[in-house]
């Protein structure tokens, strides 16, 4: 009976071991969802309580009327939406030539393209600064969305995809007379979803979470996004601007901003993961 | 990678109208141009210049970098974030690692483990620092009160040279872990079952077949979660941004804030070029690396 009961121990081991994990890791963002909903008195309170005593929405107000916070938010979706079409539509339309078409310098050009996957956008924030700066379109937010649109990673990702789908089907159609577009259209793209849908999702949580370059692109809320909103009005030097946050209205900002992302991945779960490690080679 | 196909097909090309594959990659062309390669051989450019934000840039050759060898604020930050990673990257790897073997057991709620895991992944960096600026607060933390219980004295996490850095690095690693564990996991289904079943029926220990079995098959996966990892903390920015602005005398100042302090406060678009053209060659070191080991992936 010996390796039975050393089994059980082992079982309950690894059970406990995976518990205290996921609480670990549950905990922070616990912490902040409790918090958001306490008053101000019970927050700094010594022993922490982790429900609150009296719920109250009040941090949640002070958030959206001493903020621009709806403007954030509105702008980061914006930004995303117009990143992952774009992207969508480019890179598809790259990686079709890159993976079925012949043209003089397709090979250098594919090279060149890849070379830039070691360059993050992180060293390119002065010269980008500079471009936009010329084109008078600083704190616009097309200037937040547009350089997030060269995304690498998405041609890779696309023409390895592009290649594998049995080219008898697109032969079969050229002869019955379709163009490369029609081609590119009807049935290359239907056929791919996957891998658009993980490019999509690449894409989105790039330009969602994307937070030095629009900061260094944005100076007004007009075109501020949630990022550099939340970064730069309930950092640890907000302070120094007079208008230190208190720890509740902080904590209601950052649950406002977590949760629709939570929500989302919950339902795309999946696709979210496969993008995710589609994009171990990041882009 | 999009599923294997059986054979390696031969990558055959349609014929036709020898305009309409430029066409294709035009668009993308005309973005990559301008927002990508344009850049990062402009960023070149300019470092070699004296360019003020105001005023027109003054060329100076390589005496940006001959000042960066002799600026003991660059070193300070390049040391900072070479600390950084020594304190992030390996536990972001074991801990993946160990998160990844662990949810791949059979074990009831492994799925909903998995995803609690990976949840702070998709917290954006800016709220991750913010909400660990609130527990590591030294008088109103949670994360005081409770190592209290356990008769540890408040620390002043972020307010002290010594401890701020291990407390950006705690909350990154919160932060990422999710990501490793998710490449790891993705590298065990490539495991062939078999293989570890064989090894069992010769009678090895459970410790043997992962040392001998598992890990070597993981290795793939091990040395792109080690890469990645590598590259991305020597990238710190955003939530170090909000939880100490590279303070407390500039004790968690890294390159990349760095560069931001110079370019964008201090508006030396040349000097902040040339830091940017630093941290470029230590990532092409990396990126060397993995085409020197990692096996060739299908590149045209």
């Amino acid at each position: 009976m010996k390796s039975f009961s050393s089994r059980t121990l082992n079982q309950s081991v690894l059970y406990l071991l995976l518990l205290v994990s996921t609480l670990l890791v549950l905990a922070p963002l616990v912490w902040m969802t409790v918090c958001a909903f306490k008053a101000e008195g019970e927050i700094l309170r010594y022993p922490p309580t982790w429900i609150p005593e009296s719920p109250t929405f009040e941090n949640f107000e002070k958030v959206l009327t001493r903020y621009a916070f709806g403007q954030w938010w509105f702008n980061s979706i914006i930004a995303a939406v117009c990143a992952t079409t774009l992207v969508l539509v480019l890179d598809s339309l790259a990686a079709y030539a890159f993976a079925r078409l012949e043209f003089r310098g397709r090979r250098i050009l594919y090279s060149i393209i890849l070379s830039m996957l070691m360059v993050p956008i992180q060293v390119t924030i002065i010269p980008l600064y500079l471009e936009f700066s010329a084109l008078g379109l600083i704190d616009s937010l097309v200037a937040v969305f547009l350089p997030t649109t060269a995304l690498v990673a998405g041609v890779f990702i696309l023409r390895q995809f592009f290649r594998n789908i049995p080219i008898e089907l697109e032969e079969a159609a050229f002869i019955d007379g379709a163009n490369r577009f029609q081609i590119w259209w009807r049935i290359v793209i239907p056929l791919s979803k996957p891998a658009l849908v993980s490019v999509a999702i690449i894409t989105f949580i790039n330009s969602w979470n994307a937070f030095l370059w629009p900061l260094v692109a944005t100076y007004s809320d007009k075109s501020r996004t949630l990022p550099v909103g939340i970064g730069q009005f309930f950092s640890a030097f907000s302070g120094s601007a007079g208008s230190a946050p208190q720890f509740g209205p902080v904590m209601a900002a950052a649950l406002l901003a977590t949760f629709p992302a939570i929500i989302v991945f919950l339902i795309l779960q999946t696709y979210f993961v496969r993008g995710v490690t589609m994009s171990g080679l990041k882009g | 990678m999009p599923p294997r196909q059986a054979a390696q097909q031969k990558p055959r090309s349609l014929r036709g109208n020898p305009i309409v594959p430029y066409l294709f990659v035009l668009p993308y062309l005309v973005v990559f141009l301008f927002f990508r390669l344009g850049p990062s051989i402009a960023g070149f450019f300019i470092s070699l210049t004296d360019w003020k934000m105001i005023g027109s840039p003054k060329w100076i050759g390589l005496a940006n970098y001959e000042s960066l060898l002799v600026d003991p604020q660059f070193h300070t930050s390049l040391i900072n974030t070479f600390y950084f990673m020594l304190l992030t990257a390996p536990p972001l790897v074991f801990f993946g690692l160990l998160l990844a073997l662990l949810v791949d057991q059979h074990l009831h709620g492994r799925v909903i483990a998995r995803t609690a895991i990976f949840l702070p992944y998709i917290v954006m960096s800016t709220v991750t620092g913010v909400i660990w600026l609130w527990v590591f607060n030294q008088h109103s933390g949670v994360l005081n009160y409770y190592l209290g219980l356990l008769g540890i004295r408040p620390i002043p996490w972020l307010a002290s040279t010594t401890w701020a850095m291990p407390a950006v690095s705690i909350a990154t690693i919160w932060w990422t872990v999710g990501f490793n564990m998710i490449i790891f996991l993705a590298g065990l289904q490539d495991v062939p079952q078999e293989l570890e079943e064989a090894a069992r029926v010769d009678g090895a220990s459970e410790w043997s077949v992962f040392c001998h079995v598992t890990l070597p098959l993981l290795a793939p996966a091990t040395f792109v979660v080690v890469l990645l990892t590598l590259i991305n903390t020597f990238q710190a920015f955003d939530q170090i941004y909000v939880m100490t602005g590279g303070g407390p005398s500039l004790a968690t100042l890294t390159v990349i804030q760095y560069l931001y302090y110079e370019a964008f406060s201090h508006f030396r678009l040349g000097y902040g070029s040339a830091v940017a053209y630093v941290v470029l060659a230590v990532l092409v070191v990396f990126a060397l690396i993995q085409r020197r080991l990692l096996p060739e992936e299908e590149t045209p």
